[in-house]
């Protein structure tokens, strides 16, 4: 009975609360993504892998160029207590490089992002919103970047830059380049979205009441999109970490660079003696991945307006 | 009868350029409002009424486009304004009440931000002040607890809370005209006898003029000073509420009377108009209500009826008007 009781109050405290604050769509979101598992899981493991980017220095027994194994004879060595993951080709320790692997794979992965939403959001808003010539302009032109073979294109620019420019502005010019070639199909996205909400009559109210129509855009349309947005960035956050690792693997990134990808082309050569060398980064890829991907889901099921109960 | 015209609508014209063909919604409307009274424009769903009210704001949904014709407001015709010019009179000037509250509102955007918006859009006023004037708002439609459900959502609100919320952003910067569209459709019956008492107190408390939209005879009856009844685009009959009501001349406005269910009337089946709203691409030639008229005759679908003027105030646009002895369904009631 007193637990009854209790119970009640609290809820009564708790609804007093919610009425002053006002429960806004992302307090219902954050509730609902608080009770998926999966999406915790992906953030928790996003948060330890932006954790070892932040304190890498601290983390990371060795510098990041530092090559202890090289003079002790110590290269290729499996994983021991000295070297956790093993020592690569040329002595450097696994561990150490994979730590400071992280903070490039972020950077690819936050700043290729970056720039692929930011055209997606701009051309997927101006097109869904202005439509007709513009609209048309626009989206043929996404047609032609979603059916050139991406890797592929992004290969040939990256070979052609590097012949170019030797050196070729090493990892921002592949982190340039993914996100110039990958916005196409999320501003699709966007602008569908966009035109499902355009003919709301919350548009047509604000236009009543004299707004103006960049005021439309950003205040009314883009916060009723913005939870798509968010999801699509966490996804390509995630693909653009992949596909970093791909053109590095491939041989087509900056060698100069200490990415995942970079370690798994130099493990490549040696697969059977020193596993140890490629299974670690490859380890750290997928997981980073998985939890981005993870993540991305939980936001679309707590953000997705037909999911709400 | 010598208040002044607030708003006067000179053969206007709106189209709608749709693939299937041109569709005339608004074919040579003519109206006029006078300063604080309300006008119910009422006609069939389709009949052009929206589109009316949507010209007046200059906010026509695409492919719709005013063709022709004049919008007095205040001496000033809005349609030779530029889009800034009507973006400062939207909202400050003319005010406009959508059908559905639940779909008016921006879901993502708490009432306060939505009408501290508004009122900084117009006024000059620092947000502090505009809050508080939002307060006012919701209290001078009557939601309790101003202080705390103005940091609510609309998902958090009942209909009938959203459209008092609605009404209280319409009527933010205080315009001098209100253009209601339906706004008590979506609501239950108890809910807009509410609501339109609010606006009935509010627009005479203001000094307000308003166009109510609406299919029910029943709402006009009670709000409105004249009604202006629209059929296929055009004007019909315009008079005051009375005479609409107890001397109509008009068929269609008759029709209109007979459909209106009544307690008093006690009939067996609900009347009808037979046929529905005409196909607006192609509209039936001379009067557009011929096809659906029992008073018609040959002339009928050659002629277009103008909007003549029977008695003083009355105006109707029937060619036989004179001639045929029509009588409203309520006319016993009037000789009581």
């Amino acid at each position: 009975m007193k637990r009854k009781e209790t119970a009640k109050s609290k809820m009564q405290s708790q609804n007093e609360k919610r009425i002053k604050k006002g429960v806004s769509q992302w307090n219902i979101a954050w509730r609902r993504f608080k009770k998926n598992r999966a999406a915790l899981a992906g953030a928790l493991i996003v948060g330890f892998v932006v954790f070892l980017a932040t304190f890498d220095a601290l983390i990371a027994p060795y510098a990041p160029n530092e090559t202890p194994g090289f003079y002790t004879g110590e290269t290729r060595n499996p994983p021991s207590l000295k070297y956790l993951f093993g020592t690569d080709y040329i002595g450097k320790d696994v561990f150490s490089q994979v730590v400071y692997g992280s903070r490039s794979a972020l950077f690819v992965g936050f700043a290729s992002a970056g720039i692929a939403m930011s055209l997606a959001i701009l051309v997927g808003l101006i097109s869904g919103y202005y439509g007709g010539m513009i609209d048309n302009i626009l989206m043929r032109v996404s047609e032609i970047f979603l059916v050139i073979p991406f890797l592929l294109i992004l290969l040939v620019f990256l070979k052609v830059i590097n012949v170019i420019t030797p050196g070729g502005g090493g990892l921002s010019m592949v982190v340039l380049m993914i996100g110039l070639f990958s916005w196409a199909a999320d501003a699709r996205l966007i602008r569908g979205e966009v035109l499902r909400v355009k003919e709301s009559t919350f548009v047509e109210a604000s236009k009543s009441l004299g707004a103006s129509k960049r005021r439309i855009v950003f205040r009314h349309i883009f916060p009723n999109v913005l939870h798509i947005i968010i999801v699509l960035t966490t996804l390509m956050i995630a693909s653009a970490i992949l596909v970093e690792a791909a053109i590095s693997f491939l041989g087509f990134g900056d060698a100069a660079a200490i990415t995942w990808g970079q370690q798994l082309q130099k493990a490549n050569e040696a697969v059977k003696e020193a596993w140890w060398e490629g299974v670690f980064p490859g380890l750290f890829i997928t997981l980073l991945v998985l939890g981005f991907s993870l993540l991305g889901n939980g936001l679309r099921d707590a953000l997705d307006p037909r999911l709400r109960e | 009868m010598t208040a002044k015209e607030i708003l006067k609508i000179e053969n206007l014209r709106t189209y709608f350029d749709t693939w299937a063909g041109l569709v005339k919604a608004v074919d040579g409307v003519n109206l006029d409002v006078r300063e604080g009274e309300t006008l119910g424009l009422v006609g069939e769903s389709g009949s052009g009424k929206s589109v009316t009210a949507l010209s007046i704001l200059g906010i026509v949904p695409r492919p719709g486009k005013i063709i022709d014709g004049k919008i007095i407001f205040k001496g000033e015709n809005l349609l030779e304004k530029s889009e800034s010019e009507l973006q400062k009179i939207r909202g400050k000037e003319i005010a406009y009440i959508f059908q559905d509250p639940s779909t008016s509102l921006n879901p993502v955007l708490s009432i306060a931000n939505q009408l501290i918006e508004v009122i900084m859009r117009h006024q000059e006023v620092t947000k502090k002040e505009a809050l508080e004037k939002a307060i006012a708002l919701l209290k001078l439609v009557e939601i309790p607890d101003p202080e705390l459900k103005i940091w609510s959502y609309p998902h958090q609100l009942s209909g009938g809370m959203k459209q008092r919320i609605a009404v209280a952003r319409a009527l933010s910067c205080q315009p001098s005209l209100l253009l209601a569209d339906e706004p008590t459709t979506s609501l239950d019956v108890t809910i807009q006898a509410q609501i339109l008492t609010l606006m009935r107190d509010l627009t005479k408390k203001l000094n307000m003029s308003m166009i109510l939209i609406t299919h029910d005879m029943g709402v006009v009856a009670e709000m409105a000073d004249r009604i202006t009844v629209i059929y296929a685009g055009r004007i019909c009959e315009t008079a005051d509420t009375r005479t609409i009501f107890y001397k109509p001349k008009h068929p269609y406005t008759v029709a209109l009377l007979t459909a209106v269910p009544s307690l008093a009337l006690r009939k067996e089946k609900l009347a009808v108009i037979p046929g529905t709203i005409p196909n607006l691409i192609e509209p039936p030639s001379g009067c557009r209500f011929h096809p659906r008229c029992q008073y018609a005759k040959a002339a009928c679908a050659k002629e277009i009826p103008s909007l003549k003027e029977v008695e003083p105030g009355h105006f109707v646009a029937c060619i036989r008007s004179h001639e045929i002895d029509i009588k409203s369904p309520l006319g016993a009631k009037a000789n009581e």
